[in-house]
């Protein structure tokens, strides 16, 4: 069985399709095929972290929260969105295929580790970092797909100012980063 | 002719890269690093970093998602 195992791994196409990553063409060309399969099907462009806000009021509601009253919520769409629960939402169900496509892809690539945390540093900056991830992303409404990815290929200046933006971000962080974890 | 380790088993990109060109640089010629990563990313860059620096770079796969990067120090 093991030498099974090992001879299917050795495969060429194995390792070309499911162990080494695809090549930025590859990647830039399946991206560009799916933006353009969600517009047709959604009829608007890719985002990821719209979605992150409903889980999140209704994760709020589940413990006795109301967010009706926030402006952010506040939108018809957005009251709909919320009525209409998990399953009824497109975004939400996308922002799971993600998760599990990209558990499905280290598990093939049989790259699955549970990692330690080697630090009590590495979980306040994760809990930081995703905080501060989040929130900026609604401020800017949008992350590096629906603000940056989606807007440029839609020919939106917003898109270049934010990546002009992201880069400051991420000379910020990688200094800080440079500084705390080295 | 000594041989270093370097364990970045449990940290992202680009920990593991940033630590790796530090310790290179404390290196001196024919030494060789022994570096431990588990993300898949820092397995590719950091490799391809010695590589681009002219080292001798080899992988090896440990176990599942954990790999061995040896680098030898030639310049």
């Amino acid at each position: 069985m093991n030498a099974f195992w090992l001879k299917i791994t050795s495969n060429r196409f194995y390792k070309r399709l499911l162990k080494e990553p695809f090549t930025y063409v590859t990647g830039a060309v399946l991206l560009a095929v799916f933006a353009i399969a969600h517009l047709a099907v959604f009829s608007k462009g890719w985002g990821v972290t719209s979605a992150f806000a409903d889980w999140g009021a209704w994760m709020y509601k589940l413990v006795g929260g109301n967010v009706d009253n926030w402006a952010y919520f506040s939108s018809e769409k957005a009251q709909k969105t919320l009525s209409g629960g998990f399953m009824n939402d497109g975004g939400s169900i996308r922002n799971l295929g993600i998760i599990l496509g990209a558990f499905l892809a280290t598990l093939f690539a049989s790259e699955f580790k549970l990692k330690k945390i080697k630090s009590k540093k590495q979980i306040v900056a994760a809990a930081l970092g995703g905080l501060l991830m989040g929130y900026g992303a609604r401020l800017a409404n949008g992350c590096n797909i629906g603000a940056l990815f989606t807007s440029i290929s839609s020919l939106s200046l917003s898109g270049w100012i934010f990546w002009l933006f992201l880069f400051g971000g991420a000379f910020i962080g990688s200094k800080l980063l440079a500084k705390y974890f080295m | 002719m000594a041989e270093f380790t370097l364990d970045c088993l449990g940290e992202a990109c680009p920990v593991p890269l940033m630590r790796t060109e530090k310790k290179m640089a404390e290196l001196s010629v024919g030494d060789v690093l022994v570096v431990s990563i588990d993300h898949s990313c820092a397995m590719k860059n950091v490799p391809e970093w010695a590589r681009k620096q002219g080292h001798n770079v080899e992988i090896e796969e440990i176990d599942d998602g954990e790999w061995e990067v040896v680098i030898e120090k030639t310049k």
